[in-house]
């Protein structure tokens, strides 16, 4: 049998085949792109799933593609294209690439079926989104992956701004770029500083940089370090560096303010961006790199409280919004506060854990929204809606299943990852009280969750309809529901990959599945294991009650009466046949929610001002740089006035002038250069 | 001999369309034009990486013969070719057969003149890539600006003669400082000619003297400030940029994109072949003050495009940001910073060739340049518009973009140098320009191509016609190329390079 990685390539290049197809094919192909994007997602997810066996089987490798530049001397650093096959990138192969195909699935009735204008675009731009998703999560190292990064943060432009000829469109995905670009501008400089520290960006190997930063802090190795700093110091200001990428791209305070507004992109798309590409990016990265995290325990703190913090933040802005995807936006960046939280207080597995629970109901819940949409014919106010329940079967009951997963009730996905997170903050936060403030944090956004998804539910769904548009939806195709019935389905099972509770407290071996996978039980790569991590990570665990079991119990139990008590709020205050809004009873505090903490009103306001700055700086360069250039010509105009029989015009003003500023520069040259 | 025979083709190539009839001029001196091509891709071909051509490296292609003899010197025709020269070749002559397209639209009267100032440039710039004596080169380096002048000063907008006079005077007196650093330094040192190589070599083995009076150690420095000062006014850096933005502006398209693609590159070509060759110790002890304006050219040329209204300012600008990343990578004085430099050269000659020509598409068919006159273009140009804001993202240094290569290559290189003090400092706040850049670059793009249609000049709007686009194209298959495998250029420029960090003993840890 020819071996996987033969092919590992081909799942990158398949989506950027059929983005070139959708490029120069334009109009006359079969459904104008769909066809070939859902061919190309399709071929990836199937060999995505055989390297996923083949991983299983023990096939996990790193391999060198492509050099792309070779440098010299003691810059003899070689900077490549590889792909690193572990349990952990493939299986965000599988899920991204999963998730890519039901989105092209779905536009077709989203965008198709809808007359939308210039899908060869859409299509085109989907693909690109896709295989850059994909490459940068087969990257073997940093810079290979801060370059897909970057062109993920170029397809989200493309697509944000898909509906260009609107005003907010373009708006919105300038902003999403600038802001993760701002994120990014520190990611580039951690890249930088990781080459010249290690000479090296490599994920994996006893040569990889976590390795190379182990070994320095053993005293086993030397490492480059500015200006003398000690080395943990400066591994932390690396670690953070590249963080800067990480809360830039998944929409991590104070960096989240462009996903709310990046739902003026197609539906579809803000599926693809929240549930596995874009903001799955930066959390994805931190795991792909979780070797050189755990060695810092400042940044570990940070990426937690970051976390923590954001899960309860952005889970507060959402009870208020009235748009359906508004909602979401903010319950995504609430959940991928949750991962931060997982990643920062040593919980590796639970962060992959909600990782992929979140990505198929979040996916889920998008869809579903876009199906809602459609019905009601693109007006996503929820206080127009209700009564869709018996209108909308599919979408109504595979909605409820993620609603029930996001909002952390049992049985569904969200609530064994969600759970496990909080476990482990709980257990390392008994230890170390910035964690458990971080902990605390993450078990107030529970309930918090629970109540805004269920507002979402009943709004949306339950009571009667308040508009005609609600009186008689829109039908929707198999290709709405087939999608949704998918990952409906996934919504509901994929716990069952990590029944870590039910191990403990039944005492049954073996059922943790993901931990296993994670821990290199069926092979993998050297050092880039949960135990591993586990042992480098700075902090140990603590139980309540004496013991592990009750522990878990408790924990459990606490994030299950939590979100149960959110949604029978919920319940009482929105499942009726007319309901008010009651959120106004918040008065003030409903508008700092409302307008989210005046955030994006900072960010304006920063804006504004960098734009006089930039005025000011003009005004100086005209006024007085070229103003001395033009200011000492009009002097020596007039003087050769006078002795214009000897020099001619204005061609010798500007030589005199310009001697003059140079003579002057040479000296300024010479006084700064202390000759004198 | 082919170089002579490159330098030959290309001059009677001007003379030959100078004499063509107007209305045959432009396809003319497009088909001409593309004899230079085939002969820097010849030499590509043939040509065998050897080293740095001054510090005595293999020299490809080369001719020496004795020319006259002035006050005890040999003029010699010296030419020849290394890693360092070769992509900045090949990058004229690709770049004015594409300007000389790009002008089929906007020119539209005195043709043969036009064509013709045009191949005289690109076969002054040639000479400027490929002389090895100072004297030679300097000819060239003199003869570049005439052509320029009156491309501007004739085909130029409603300014044109101010800006025409300002950059031809500015450049010139520039010219004329860095004339006398370097005759300082030539009368310094034991030699009897002006041949590059022989004046590099004899600095390197510590041979200057006294200059009258001045110590060989002040000689050394005074050269080396009046070289940069010359030099850094075509760059150009800040203060001695504002010369740029009118010329910009008043250039008809084509000359922009010369201007801006191969002309500023003279200036950085020339910092690394003489100050940076020729004077490293020097350059280590201005190291400083050298990296504070290349910081200040990043950023304030940034700020500076950020508050701009009119499309082609705003490129303007942002070329003065870009070239202090090379001043940054040469200062750094490391393997990836000297190598990232000139790879960037070729990377800015490419994009901002290809900014300048989209925003030219644009203003020949809207005739405004100012953001406030249009919105939604993307509705009625799209191609024209998405090779734009494609050019943009590779202006914004986006992955397997030519931009990227150059910048990452200089910061990775510039990061941990140990000629510059505060390195990482210097790298790290010069690093902010990327941020910037995009601001400036998708604020403008938002204002102009997206939104709703509306277009204050009262012109109809169609296509693009397909002699505007296709240079177009061809320059973004060239920067994606570059970007996807840049060691097509990189691996020469490194071994042309890394010699000058011997003549130190400097670089990364």
């Amino acid at each position: 049998m020819v071996s996987a990685s033969a092919y590992v390539p081909a799942i990158v290049l398949l989506p950027f085949v059929s983005f070139i197809v959708a490029l120069f094919g334009r109009e006359n192909l079969p459904k104008r792109g769909a066809y070939g994007g859902i061919a190309a997602t399709a071929g990836s997810l199937l060999l995505s799933l055989w390297v996923l066996v083949s991983v299983r089987n023990g096939a996990a490798f790193q391999e060198t593609y492509y050099t792309w530049a070779t440098g010299a001397g003691a810059q003899d650093w070689t900077l490549t294209f590889g792909a690193l096959i572990d349990p952990l990138s493939v299986l965000m192969l599988v899920i991204v690439s999963l998730v890519a195909m039901l989105v092209h699935i779905f536009s077709l009735g989203y965008m198709n079926d809808e007359d939308e204008r210039d899908l060869p675009r859409y299509y085109a731009g989907l693909g690109l989104f896709t295989a850059s998703m994909l490459g940068f999560v087969i990257a073997d190292n940093l810079l290979m992956a801060f370059m897909f990064f970057e062109l993920v943060g170029l397809c989200s432009y493309l697509l944000i701004g898909f509906h260009f000829r609107e005003p907010g469109p373009p708006s919105a995905a300038k902003k999403a770029f600038l802001v993760t670009r701002f994120g990014d501008y520190f990611f580039l400089v951690g890249v930088v500083a990781v080459f010249t520290t290690f000479g090296t960006a490599a994920f994996a190997g006893a040569e990889s940089f976590p390795a190379l930063a182990e070994a320095a802090l053993n005293g086993e190795a030397t490492v480059w370090t500015p200006g003398g700093l000690e080395v943990s110091t400066w591994f932390t200001i690396v670690g953070l560096l590249i963080l800067g990428g990480v809360i830039g791209k998944s929409a991590q305070f104070p960096l989240h303010t462009w996903l709310p507004d990046a739902m003026e992109g197609p539906t579809p798309v803000s599926a693809l961006i929240h549930a596995a590409t874009m903001v799955a990016a930066g959390v994805y990265l931190v795991a792909r790199m979780y070797g050189f995290y755990v060695l810092s325990p400042t940044t570990m703190a940070i990426i937690a409280f970051v976390g923590g913090f954001t899960a309860l933040f952005a889970a507060t802005m959402g009870v208020v919004k009235r748009e359906l995807k508004q909602v979401l936006a903010y319950s995504t960046i609430s959940q991928y506060g949750y991962m931060m939280l997982a990643l920062g207080s040593g919980g590796y597995v639970a962060a992959v854990f909600h990782l992929t629970t979140h990505a198929f109901f979040k996916a889920l819940l998008f869809l579903g929204a876009g199906s809602v949409i459609i019905a009601m014919h693109h007006n996503e106010d929820m206080w127009d809606m209700g009564g869709l329940k018996d209108k909308l079967p599919v979408t109504y009951w595979t909605f409820l299943a993620g609603s029930l997963a996001l909002a952390g009730i049992f049985p569904f996905a969200g609530f064994w990852s969600k759970d496990e997170i909080l476990y482990e903050a709980l257990i390392h936060g008994l230890d170390e009280p910035l964690i458990l403030g971080a902990y605390v944090m993450g078990l107030l956004a529970v309930p918090v969750t629970a109540f805004y998804t269920f507002r979402m539910v009943f709004l949306t769904f339950h009571g009667e309809p308040r508009s005609s548009l609600a009186r008689d939806p829109h039908p929707v195709r198999w290709n709405v529901k087939g999608p949704l019935s998918v990952l409906g389905i996934l919504a509901v099972v994929t716990g069952g990959i990590n029944l870590v509770p039910v191990q403990k407290v039944l005492n049954i071996e073996g059922i943790d599945y993901l931990h296993l996978w994670l821990d290199n039980h069926w092979g993998g790569i050297e050092g880039l294991s949960s135990h591993h991590y586990a042992e480098l990570d700075p902090y140990s665990s603590q139980y309540l009650f004496g013991g592990e079991v009750p522990t878990v119990l408790a924990g459990a139990a606490a994030s299950l009466g939590l979100a149960i008590g959110g949604l029978a709020l919920a319940w009482v205050l929105y499942n009726v046949a007319d309901p008010d809004e009651h959120t106004d009873k918040l008065g003030g505090l409903k508008e700092l929610l409302y307008n989210n903490y005046y955030q994006d009103e900072f960010q304006v306001w920063v804006a504004d001002n960098t734009q006089s700055v930039a005025g000011g700086a003009d005004t100086f360069d005209q006024g007085v740089i070229d103003g001395v250039v033009n200011g000492v010509s009009s002097v020596s105009l007039l003087s050769s006035e006078r002795i214009r029989r000897i020099q001619s015009g204005v061609v010798s003003n500007y030589a005199l002038l310009l001697t003059l500023g140079l003579t002057t520069l040479l000296v300024v040259f010479g006084l700064i250069g202390g000759w004198f | 001999m082919i170089l002579e025979a490159l330098l030959a083709v290309t001059f009677a190539a001007a003379l030959l369309v100078f004499a063509a009839p107007d209305e045959y001029a432009p396809k003319l001196a497009f088909g001409l034009s593309l004899l230079p091509i085939a002969g820097s891709l010849y030499l590509w071909s043939a040509f065998e990486s050897g080293g740095n051509a001054l510090t005595g490296g293999e020299i490809a292609f080369n001719t020496v013969v004795p020319w006259l003899e002035v006050a005890g010197y040999q003029l010699q025709w010296y030419v020849g070719l290394d890693g360092i020269s070769l992509p900045l070749v090949i990058l004229t002559t690709f770049l004015t057969s594409l300007a000389i397209v790009s002008a089929w639209t906007p020119i539209d009267e005195r043709q043969s003149q036009f064509y013709g100032l045009m191949l005289l440039m690109e076969a002054n710039l040639i000479g400027v890539f490929t002389a090895l004596d100072f004297f030679l080169w300097f000819v060239f380096w003199e003869a570049v600006l005439v052509p320029m002048y009156f491309l501007i000063g004739i085909w130029g907008g409603p300014r044109r003669k101010y800006a025409a006079i300002k950059f031809f005077v500015y450049t010139n007196i520039a010219s004329l400082v860095m004339f006398i650093g370097f005759m300082m330094l030539v009368i310094g040192l034991p030699v009897n000619s002006f041949g590059l190589p022989e004046i590099t070599q004899s600095l390197a083995a510590g041979e200057l003297g006294n200059f009258f009076w001045l110590p060989a150690d002040t000689l050394a420095l005074v050269a080396f400030a009046a070289m940069f000062i010359g030099f850094a006014v075509k760059v150009p850096v800040v203060p001695v940029h504002t010369w740029l933005p009118d010329a910009h502006v008043e250039a008809p398209t084509p000359v922009s994109v010369m201007l801006a693609g191969v002309l500023l590159k003279m200036g950085t070509y020339a910092l690394l072949r003489f100050n940076y060759t020729m004077l490293p110790e020097q350059a280590q002890y201005f190291a400083v003050p050298i990296a504070i304006i290349a910081v200040v050219s990043v950023i304030y040329g940034a700020m500076l495009a950020l508050a701009q209204e009119d499309l082609k300012r705003i490129v303007a600008y942002s070329s003065v940001s870009s070239m202090g990343y090379v001043l940054l990578g040469l200062v750094a004085f490391t393997e990836f910073g000297l190598g990232g430099a000139t790879f960037q050269m070729i990377a800015h000659g490419l994009i901002s060739g290809l900014m300048f020509m989209a925003v030219g598409v644009i203003y020949n068919a809207t005739h405004t340049r100012l953001v406030g006159d249009m919105s939604g273009l993307a509705d009625r140009m799209p191609i024209a518009v998405w090779i734009l804001v494609a050019g943009a993202f590779a202006y914004m240094g986006l992955p397997l973009m030519a931009g990227f290569a150059g910048e990452f290559f200089i910061f990775v290189g510039s990061f941990g140098s140990t000629v510059l003090p505060y390195a990482p400092v210097f790298t790290a706040v010069a690093m902010f320009g990327i941020v910037i850049v995009a601001g400036y670059l998708l604020r403008a793009m938002q204002g102009t191509l997206f939104g709703p249609f509306n277009l204050e000049t009262d012109y109809e709007l169609d296509r693009a016609p397909i002699h505007d686009v296709a240079p177009l194209v061809a320059l973004l298959a060239a920067i994606i190329v570059l970007g996807v495998v840049p060691s097509l250029f990189f691996d020469m420029i490194r071994d042309a390079t890394v010699p000058l960090l011997e003549l130190l003993g400097g670089g990364a840890p």
